[in-house]
């Protein structure tokens, strides 16, 4: 868990980066997140720990594969807004948990995929958004690389 | 069944929208912005060691290029759900076009929202990024879909 401030320069900055050019991104002191923005949960937490969980080690042993990250793919990224998107000035809690890891034969060899979720929940205990990741680790099982 | 509600519908698309070309400078500069440094999106020599003609720009870029996209239509403070998926890799030069279309729509009342199909295609035609995302349709947050 770590505490993340949702800052207004962070979110200034982020918009100029991908192109975003709204007012209410740019100059509103209250300013909304954009829908990727909490990519930047990485300035506040390490997300890589999820695959030092126990449940995360066991679930791959249990397929057969030890999970390393210099063989990480990001696959996809889901993000989703509970009541008002969240804005400049806010600070949240964030949380991660496992989802799953799932072996996947592919054209390429084996693969897992591993999903899991990071939470994001205000100074009130509400919860406000979600970010679920898939990730795999490649050429994992039955492959000598 | 398909209702058109809020001025949109089933099928409906919107006038793209080009990023680029891509620079190492946009690049870079995304990779400040999100704390991604991982390096083989600027650093061409390591990228050529790992089999790369050269460094490659990052797919959460052109995720962030289809969520711009999705603002200008829907608003800044509207999106329920954005998912995308990591589909090709982009090289410097490379001009892409955001696309976006409607699959349905939901919901009623405030929290009537928009089903979104969006795909990012370079030059080629090829997609780079693909995804779906949910938008509220209050009346504050049509305000780009008028001028399309």
């Amino acid at each position: 868990m770590a505490v993340m401030p949702i800052e207004r320069g962070k979110i200034r900055e982020y918009a100029a980066a991908t192109g975003a050019s709204r007012p209410e991104y740019l100059d509103d002191p209250f300013a909304p997140i954009p829908p990727t923005f909490l990519a930047t949960v990485v300035f506040w937490d390490d997300l890589p720990r999820v695959f030092e969980f126990p449940e995360t080690r066991a679930a791959c042993a249990a397929i057969g594969m030890v999970p390393d990250v210099r063989r990480l793919l990001s696959l996809e990224q889901e993000y989703l807004f509970h009541g008002e998107i969240l804005h400049a000035g806010e600070t949240v809690s964030t949380g991660l948990r496992l989802d799953s890891v799932d072996l996947e034969e592919g054209r390429s060899g084996s693969r897992a995929m591993v999903r899991f979720t990071v939470t994001f929940t205000d100074s009130a205990g509400e919860l406000r958004a979600e970010c679920r990741y898939t990730s795999a680790f490649l050429a994992t099982v039955g492959r000598s690389v | 069944m398909t209702t058109p509600a809020f001025g949109v519908e089933p099928g409906q698309a919107f006038a793209p929208r080009e990023f680029g070309p891509i620079t190492i400078t946009d690049i870079v500069r995304y990779q400040g912005a999100s704390g991604d440094l991982n390096p083989m999106h600027h650093d061409d020599e390591m990228a050529r060691n790992a089999g790369y003609p050269a460094s490659f720009s990052v797919g959460m870029l052109g995720a962030g290029y289809l969520a711009t996209y999705c603002t200008e239509l829907f608003g800044a403070r509207s999106v329920r759900r954005f998912r995308t998926r990591f589909r090709k890799v982009v090289y410097r030069g490379e001009v892409l076009t955001a696309q976006a279309v409607v699959r349905g729509t939901r919901g009623s009342g405030g929290d009537a929202r928009v089903e979104l199909g969006l795909a990012l295609f370079d030059s080629s035609g090829a997609v780079v990024v693909d995804g779906s995302a949910e938008f509220l349709l209050g009346e504050a947050n049509t305000v780009g879909i008028g001028g399309v």
